[in-house]
């Protein structure tokens, strides 16, 4: 899709190919299909639910059938999607550079990213099926006789896919800014991805310990995690989730990022606060490796480090909370023209914060005392994360479709699919927190007959949803072959990666630009058409 | 602002005594005022940002013709808001939680306690008096009841949502709770940690019974069991207490010695000594095992608080192991 080549882009080419604008379109392929595989395996699970005693499949098989929904849209979608597609798309374009600093190694990411994948599907299709849940806690992942080995290979895998793509992206944003482009120039997004790989960096290490043990303890008979032998079973948790809680914010922080593109350029406002935004989100970022004792709350942990690490989760509210606070500030006497882009960015903020008020609740010790495991929690973190981070992935594609495919997508479409997404969200998942309540437990496979029609509520609300992806995928894979041709800044945003033809020349900028001005520009008093109060003060 | 940390301060003061003076420690009330607070604190929140929300995007949604937004960047003032009162918010939850949880892990002194076993797919309950149960927890209404937890091969949890408490059973560990049974009725109690195919069907039915019904079911399970003779008492003894965890019946060595013939036969002591296994030898190898450790085995063995005739039963259940 390079000028140079462009009518005669062959596979060679694409699997050779070095540039971050190809790679972040590969990321984006193959997360879209696992991201299609976790939904289909979402449908068989959501439509055995319909009665209890769930006559569609049993117990074994709807085990293997959450532990793949929930590693696969975890570790292949949410994470690749942000830190893949999205990373990959938009540093090197934001900072004014023409690659990353190590393409070849951004190339070695994404192949062994791939390998990761194909590791999965082996374990998917040789005997031993997985049946560990994506946590895969000891001792049953050791006591089944389910592959665990393919499994902790592909993470190992996606680990060294992310490390590398850690120390290749944090090199890019220190040192690759063209000039001018200050830390205080940079745009929310790259600081977003900024602060997840910086997480990443430090995290990976430690669940790729665990799951290493994991395979010692299993194939070679050590005893890391066997209590009869003076291991611990809750020692893997405590790693497991020393990494996997902030894997939340490895997702979440270039989301909140995009968001705040999205939001100011649709607003046609400077983004309100930008300091205390990234104060926010580095804030984040580091708290988020505080609080992972929360997933421990019920797991026979000292007490005063439940009480500690309780105090710690409450208080990435307050950050998170900035953070709305001033995307709504941003809105605040806006110009807010609706496109697909803007509307995913309001129904995100408002199903996130759902998600993010239910999150306090599993935060207080007290109350996930009765809310732990149970399905309150599916509930909180498929509206905190799975939906409102699936609607930012979207809203994100649909913004800078134009950029990286050179056309546009059907905005009619888009609209609609918005709306039917929104409202499947909600009948999908907010019965889940009365049932969680009621004290329904989570990853049973079967349920008692006076939750039956909650559940119902839920199957529908879930069929509706999975309607508005596949639409989704429809208009995002037409539209990139047959959409309207796109021009270079069909937004009128003011960011750098605007400034260049739509897609981008391999090169990305025929010369690196100098930068003399933040990213968010818009409503200064010369190119306002209309006047406003504010604007005589700022004068 | 200052009037609305008067507020803060005054609804802290009256929260934190609500939690502490409660005349009779039950969690479960605590818990029910404490997210009757969180709820309404949040879905306040909740509903400001959706009308927010709405309300911005019809009012400043673009007219024909109009131009960018206002040249706005911040307001250190509006910020400073907006960070200090969920702040505030948290904190004010988080020492109630703090308080409530307490409550959670303060276990009265007059508690009822009993033994729950998780296993791949059940759970095995022991009172203090020796009576067993499967899947089934009878507890006196009135009395406070602690659980000691813990498991016999992978992970599991113990959760009663009636009495909103749960604990994960452990291999290797004992974990605790407790709760209040107020009123006398039959409730629900799941695993909620994911162990295997029978993960779904690992419930179990809580039974809280009147005092003078609970005592009834105690007697006549304890004149039941009064007519077993003590071979067939010890060996459920030995099946019920987990002892072939780490010892077989059958004669292969495992975590500890073998049971078979162990009645008679000579032992070679850790510390030299040469005994035979007689009455004695064996009930103190199961009350105080760390007194006595048999060559070559670590000493792991937990000891096991057992009634005199329970011991005899043992030992005469193991004379029988030939
Ligand atoms: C956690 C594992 C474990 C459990 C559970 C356990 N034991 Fe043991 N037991 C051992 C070990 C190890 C030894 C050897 C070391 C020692 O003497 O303490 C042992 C020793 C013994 C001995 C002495 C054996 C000999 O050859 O001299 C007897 C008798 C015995 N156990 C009975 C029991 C009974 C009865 C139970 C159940 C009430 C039980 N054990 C439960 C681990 C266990
Ligand atoms: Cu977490
Ligand atoms: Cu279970």
């Amino acid at each position: 899709m390079t000028q140079e080549s462009a009518g005669r882009s062959g596979l060679k080419e694409w699997i050779f190919t070095t540039d971050h604008k190809k790679i972040a379109v590969m990321y984006l392929i193959t997360s879209l299909v696992v991201f299609t595989l976790g939904l289909l395996l979402a449908i068989v699970m959501k439509a055995g639910q319909w009665s209890p005693g769930n006559s569609l499949v049993g117990p074994k098989l709807y085990n293997v059938l959450f532990t793949i929904h929930g590693a696969g849209m975890i570790l292949w979608w949410m994470i690749p999607v942000f830190t893949g597609f999205f990373a990959n798309l938009l540093v090197p374009l934001m900072i004014g550079a023409r690659d990353v600093a190590f393409p070849r190694l951004n190339a070695l990411s994404f192949w062994f990213f791939v390998g990761a994948t194909v590791m999965a599907v082996l374990a998917l299709v040789t005997p031993g099926r997985l049946d560990i849940g994506w946590t895969g806690y000891p001792p049953y992942s050791i006591k089944t006789d389910a592959n665990t080995s393919l499994y902790v290979f592909a993470v190992h895998l996606l680990g060294a896919s992310a490390l590398a793509s850690a120390v290749n992206f944090l090199t890019t944003i220190i040192t690759m800014r063209a000039p001018g482009m200050t830390w205080g120039r940079l745009n929310l997004a790259v600081w977003g991805i900024f602060g997840a790989f910086i997480i990443q960096l430090f995290g990976i290490p430690v669940i790729a310990g665990a799951v290493t043990l994991l395979l010692f303890d299993k194939y070679l008979g050590t005893n890391f995690y066997n209590a009869t032998m003076g291991g611990s079973p809750i020692l893997y948790q405590h790693l497991f989730w020393f990494y996997a809680h902030p894997a939340v914010y490895v997702i979440a922080l270039p989301a909140f990022g995009i968001v705040s593109e999205i939001v100011s350029t649709f607003s046609r406002k400077k983004i309100f606060g930008y300091t205390s935004m990234v104060i926010a989100l580095m804030a984040i970022a580091f708290l988020g490796f505080d609080v992972w004792i929360h997933h421990l709350f019920t797991k026979g942990v000292e007490d005063w480090a439940r009480i500690v690490q309780s105090l710690l989760t409450l208080l990435i509210a307050v950050p998170t909370g900035i953070k709305v606070f001033n995307w709504l500030a941003t809105m605040h006497k806006g110009s807010i023209d609706f496109k697909a882009p803007m509307l995913y960015a309001v129904g995100f903020i408002t199903l996130f914060v759902i998600g993010g008020v239910t999150g306090i609740g599993n935060g207080l010790l007290a109350i996930d005392i009765d809310v732990h495991d149970t399905l309150w929690v599916v509930a909180h973190f498929h509206t905190v994360l799975s939906m409102s981070m699936t609607m930012v992935a979207f809203a994100g594609i649909f913004f800078w479709f134009p950029k990286f495919t050179g056309r546009m997508y059907n905005e009619r479409l888009a609209k609609i699919t918005f709306w039917i997404i929104l409202i499947g969200s909600l009948l999908a998942f907010v019965p889940y927190f009365k049932l969680g309540l009621e004290g329904m437990p989570r990853r049973y496979w079967s349920y008692p007959p006076e939750f039956t029609s909650t559940y119902r509520v839920t199957v529908i609300g879930g069929f509706i949803l999975i309607a508005g992806f596949f639409m989704t995928l429809i208009n995002i894979v037409r539209s990139a072959f047959a959409g309207e041709r796109a021009t270079a800044n069909p937004w009128n945003a003011k960011s750098l990666e605007w400034t260049i033809p739509s897609p981008p020349p391999s090169y990305n900028f025929e010369t690196i630009p100098v930068i003399t001005a933040g990213p968010y520009e818009y409503g200064s008093p010369e190119e306002g058409k209309k006047a406003l109060p504010e604007e005589a003060e700022a004068f | 602002m200052k009037r609305f940390l008067t507020f803060a301060a005054v609804s802290l003061l009256f929260c934190l005594p609500s939690v502490a003076l409660a005349e009779e420690v039950d969690p479960v009330k605590s818990w029910d005022n404490h997210f009757r607070l969180y709820a309404i604190l949040v879905t306040a929140i909740w509903v400001l940002v959706t009308v927010l929300l709405i309300y911005f995007s019809l009012r400043y949604r673009r007219k024909k013709g109009q131009g960018d937004g206002a040249s706005i960047h911040g307001n250190i003032f509006l910020e400073i808001v907006w960070t200090l009162v969920p702040f505030i918010i948290v904190v004010l939850l988080g020492v109630q939680t703090w308080a409530v949880f307490q409550e959670y892990r303060k276990v009265p002194k007059n508690a009822y306690e009993l033994n729950v076993q998780g296993f791949m797919w059940g759970w095995n309950v022991t009172y203090p008096d020796g009576i067993k149960t499967t899947n089934e927890l009878r507890v006196p209404v009135g009395t406070p009841v602690k659980v000691n937890l813990t498991s016999k091969d992978v992970l599991h949890a113990f959760y009663i949502p009636e009495y909103k408490v749960q604990e994960e059973a452990i291999p290797g560990r004992t974990t605790y709770f407790w709760f209040l049974p107020t009123k006398a009725g039959e409730y629900r109690a799941y695993c909620t940690e994911f162990c295997g195919a029978g993960h779904s069907l690992m419930l179990a039915e809580v039974h809280a019974m009147d005092k003078a019904d609970f005592q009834a079911w105690v007697a006549k399970y304890k004149e039941a069991a009064a007519a077993l003779s003590p071979v067939e008492k010890g060996k459920k003894l030995v099946d019920g207490l987990g002892c072939l965890g780490c010892h077989t019946i059958t004669g292969e060595k495992s975590t500890g010695p073998t049971l078979k013939g162990i009645f008679g036969s000579s032992v070679v002591l850790s510390d030299g000594r040469k005994i035979i296994a007689n009455e004695e030898y064996i009930e103190h190898s199961i009350s105080e095992p760390k007194r006595d450790i048999v060559k070559g085995y670590s000493p792991i063995m937990p000891p096991y608080k057992l009634s005199d005739e329970d011991l005899h039963a043992i030992t005469e259940y193991l004379k029988t192991l030939k």
